[in-house]
C-alpha cells in the first residue's frame, strides 16, 4: 500500500530563519517557534498568522503544549523557559534556568510540558530530568531531579500522554523513562549508538518511536503493566532515511508514524507493516513534524504541518489510501 | 583599561607580579635609550624563570603599552613575526635597506610594520585571502594558488596562524585601506566557534588591542567554510566534529556581542543546535586528508563565487 500526500499551502510569513518546532493542537491551531528567536501562532486553514511572542536575540530550540493546546512552553537556546497562556493571552511564567542556583545544575535545553500544564519536565548539559511548577506563582520553581546515571547531553524530554511517564533521550543514544508519581527510572533502552535527537509518544502511550542520528527510527514497546512487567523494548527499526532522522509525530489514530529528516525528506511508516508508505520532498531539512490532532476522515489518512530549514511553515493532507 | 596597581587588591601576594612588572620595564627602557627594538620573546626568555610563560610577557607589555597610551611599537618592542604571506605582487621595502620580495611558491615572514618602509603592490593584484590556518596556507602555497589560471589574476595568500598577531593584522588593515575597493579581501576559517572570533579579530579588531586603532579591516568579507552549507557540499553529517564545552562557551560569549553580524549569529546557532562544527579539511576528507583540488575548487565558488560577487557589486551587503 502506498499514499500520496498533498501539499496544501504554506504559512503567509517566512520566519527569517529555520523553525525547529511545530505542532498542531487540539484547539486547531499552529505553532511555529524558530531559530530567529520568534513564536508565532498560526490559523491552519488560512496560512496567516494570528498572534506572534516578540523575537527573543537567540533561538528557540524547544516547544511544547499541553494537552488542550491551551498552553506553549518554550525554552530558548540560553534556557530562557517561557509559558504563553493563550486563554489570558499572556506570558504567565518565565524561568532563567541559566542561572545557577544552589543546586547548580546546567540550562535546560529540552522542555516538555504536563499534559495538565501543572508542570513541566527539564533536560540538558547535565542528562537529567528536572521537574518543575507550570503554575506562575512559582514558574520554574524545582520539584524533583529524575537521575539517568549518566552525564551524557540530554537531547529531548517529553511527557506521555497520559501524564504518567517522562522520557528523556541522550546525546549517545540512550532513551529512559522514568514514572512520574514514583519518581524512578523505570527502563533503559540502548536500541541506537548515536544521538537520538527527538521521540514520539503513541497517543495510547503504549509506543515510543525514536528519531536517530543514525538514519534510524526504532519503535519501542513501552507498555506499563501495573505488575511492573515492562513492555519488550525495540521491536522494530524503521529504514530508509538517507541523513539524520530529526523528529516524528506519531498520528491521533495510533496507525502511522511521520518523520522529518536532514536527507530534506519527509516519510510516513505504516506502524502495523513496519515500512514506509509515502515519502514527501521537502526543499531543506526538515527539523519539526505535527500531524493534525483531530482524527482524520474516513477514507483519509490525516493532515499534518512541517516546519524546516527555510523558515516555511507547510501544511499537507491525505490524498486519500489507494490499495 | 585599568591603571595598574600595586599591592594587589587581592589575597595573593604581589611580589612576584610586581617584580615581572619591573623587569618588563626595565627591558622597555633599556631598549629605548639604546634605541635597539628588543622583542617580546627576548625578553621572555632573558628571564623564564620569573615570567613563566610567554603570555605574561605579552600581557605586561600590552598593558604598559594601553596604560601610557602608546602604540606597542613606541616602547621599542616588537612581536616576533608570525604571520607569512605568499604571492608575487607584494613586496615590502623595510627600513634600513632591505626588501621582502613575495613569492608564489612559499610562504615568507610577515615584519612587523614599524620594520616597514612601504610597500609595493602590482597594479594586476586582483584579490586577497586571508586563511586561519598554516597547514591550508601551505598547501595552497605548494600549489601556486596565488597564480592559479581558474582565478581571475594574481591574488595574495595570507596566513596568521590561527588568532593573528599584530604584524599580521597591520598587513591585512593596510591592505584593506590602500587597495583598490574592487579587489576583495577575503578569510577563510573553521567553520566553529573559534574560527568565527578569529575572523571577528580581523574583521573588527579584539578587546585587549582596542586602544591601538588601525587594526582593523572592515572591508573583510567571510568566504567560508559556512557550516549551513557543508550539506549542499556534499559533506555528509557524520564526518562533522562534535564541539566541545570550549566550543559552547566562545559560541556563546560570540553570540552575546553586540556587533556580531546576524549572518554570523545564524551560523554559531547551527553549530550549537546540532552540536556540531567542521574544520576547513573537511572540504577534502573524501580524498587523500589534504586540502587540495577540493578546496580550490571550493574557494572561487564559496560565498556564491566570490569573484562574480565582486564582478557583479555583490548582494550580501555590509553585514559580513
Amino acid at each position: 500500500m502506498s499514499l500520496a500526500f498533498l501539499h496544501v499551502t504554506d504559512g503567509a510569513e517566512p520566519h527569517a530563519d529555520s523553525i525547529w518546532s511545530v505542532a498542531w493542537t487540539p484547539q486547531d491551531q499552529v505553532f511555529t517557534a524558530s531559530a530567529d528567536g520568534s513564536l508565532k501562532q498560526w490559523n491552519p486553514t488560512s496560512g496567516q498568522v494570528s498572534h506572534s511572542q516578540p523575537p527573543h536575540s537567540l533561538g528557540i530550540v524547544s516547544m511544547s503544549t499541553d494537552s488542550n493546546g491551551k498552553k506553549v512552553l518554550w525554552n530558548t537556546l540560553e534556557g530562557l523557559t517561557s509559558l504563553w497562556d493563550l486563554d489570558s493571552g499572556e506570558v504567565a511564567g518565565k524561568w532563567e534556568s541559566y542561572v545557577r542556583g544552589s543546586e547548580g545544575g546546567e540550562p535546560a535545553w529540552s522542555v516538555s510540558l504536563h499534559p495538565s500544564g501543572s508542570t513541566f519536565a527539564a533536560t540538558g548539559g547535565s542528562g537529567n530530568i528536572t521537574i518543575h511548577s507550570a503554575e506562575s506563582s512559582s514558574f520554574g520553581e524545582r520539584k524533583a531531579t529524575l537521575p539517568s546515571g549518566r552525564t551524557k547531553f540530554g537531547l529531548c524530554t517529553k511527557y506521555s500522554p497520559d501524564g504518567t511517564r517522562v522520557a528523556m533521550s541522550s546525546e549517545t543514544g540512550q532513551i529512559y523513562i522514568f514514572d512520574v508519581a514514583a519518581e524512578k527510572l523505570i527502563s533503559t533502552y540502548t536500541s541506537h549508538a548515536m544521538a537520538v535527537r527527538s521521540f514520539a509518544w503513541s497517543p495510547d502511550s503504549q509506543l515510543l518511536v525514536s528519531a536517530s542520528e543514525d538514519k534510524r527510527l526504532i519503535m519501542h514497546d513501552v507498555r506499563h503493566s501495573p505488575s511492573g512487567k515492562p513492555g519488550s523494548g525495540a521491536v522494530a527499526t524503521l529504514s530508509g532515511h538517507t541523513s539524520w532522522v530529526l523528529c516524528a509525530d506519531v498520528s491521533p489514530d495510533g496507525r502511522f508514524v511521520l518523520s522529518g529528516s536532514a536527507d530534506k525528506t519527509m516519510r510516513i511508516w505504516d506502524l502495523s507493516t513496519r515500512t514506509s508508505v509515502s515519502t514527501v520532498q521537502d526543499t531543506g531539512e526538515v527539523w519539526s513534524v505535527s500531524w493534525r490532532p483531530k482524527p482524520a476522515q474516513h477514507g483519509s489518512s490525516g493532515e499534518f504541518v512541517s516546519g524546516g530549514e527555510d523558515g516555511v511553515v507547510r501544511w499537507w493532507r491525505s490524498a486519500g489510501a489507494s490499495g | 583599561m585599568a591603571y595598574k596597581t600595586f599591592p594587589h587588591k587581592s589575597r595573593h601576594a604581589s611580589a612576584k607580579p610586581l617584580a615581572q612588572f619591573l623587569r618588563v620595564v626595565d627591558h622597555i627602557h633599556e631598549a629605548l635609550s639604546s634605541e635597539t627594538p628588543t622583542t617580546k620573546r627576548d625578553i621572555y626568555y632573558k628571564d623564564v624563570a620569573l615570567f613563566g610563560s610567554q603570555s605574561v610577557v605579552d600581557r605586561l607589555i600590552d598593558d604598559i603599552a594601553a596604560t601610557m597610551d602608546v602604540p606597542r611599537a613606541d616602547l621599542f618592542v616588537r612581536a616576533s613575526a608570525k604571520g607569512l604571506f605568499c604571492g608575487s605582487s607584494l613586496v615590502m621595502h623595510l627600513h634600513g635597506g632591505d626588501t621582502v620580495r613575495g613569492s608564489d611558491s612559499e610562504g615568507l615572514l610577515i615584519p612587523p610594520s614599524e620594520d616597514i618602509r612601504r610597500f609595493e603592490v602590482d597594479e594586476r593584484l586582483s584579490w586577497v585571502l586571508v586563511v586561519e590556518k598554516e597547514a591550508v596556507f601551505q598547501t595552497l602555497c605548494h600549489l601556486q594558488f596565488s597564480r592559479h589560471p581558474a582565478l581571475p589574476g594574481p591574488g595574495l595568500l595570507i596566513t596568521g596562524k590561527g588568532y593573528p598577531d599584530v604584524a599580521t593584522r597591520q598587513l591585512v588593515a593596510s591592505l584593506g585601506q590602500n587597495l583598490d575597493s574592487r579587489i576583495p579581501i577575503l578569510a577563510v576559517v573553521d567553520a566553529d566557534p573559534f574560527g568565527i572570533d578569529i575572523l571577528s579579530v580581523y574583521k573588527y579588531g579584539s578587546n585587549n588591542m582596542s586602544h591601538q586603532g588601525d587594526l582593523d579591516t572592515p572591508r573583510l568579507r567571510w568566504a567560508g567554510v559556512m557550516f549551513s552549507e557543508l550539506a549542499s557540499l556534499g559533506i555528509e553529517k557524520d564526518t562533522l566534529i562534535p564541539i566541545t564545552k570550549h566550543d559552547e562557551k566562545k559560541a556563546f560569549s560570540m553570540l552575546k556581542r553586540a556587533h556580531t553580524p546576524k549572518k554570523w549569529r545564524k551560523e554559531i546557532q547551527l553549530m550549537i543546535y546540532t552540536r556540531r562544527k567542521a574544520e576547513i579539511e573537511v572540504l577534502s576528507a573524501s580524498q587523500d586528508g589534504h586540502a587540495n583540488v577540493q578546496t580550490m575548487t571550493y574557494l572561487p565558488t564559496s560565498a556564491g563565487g566570490i569573484f562574480s560577487v565582486y564582478k557583479g557589486g555583490g548582494s550580501e551587503g555590509t553585514d559580513g
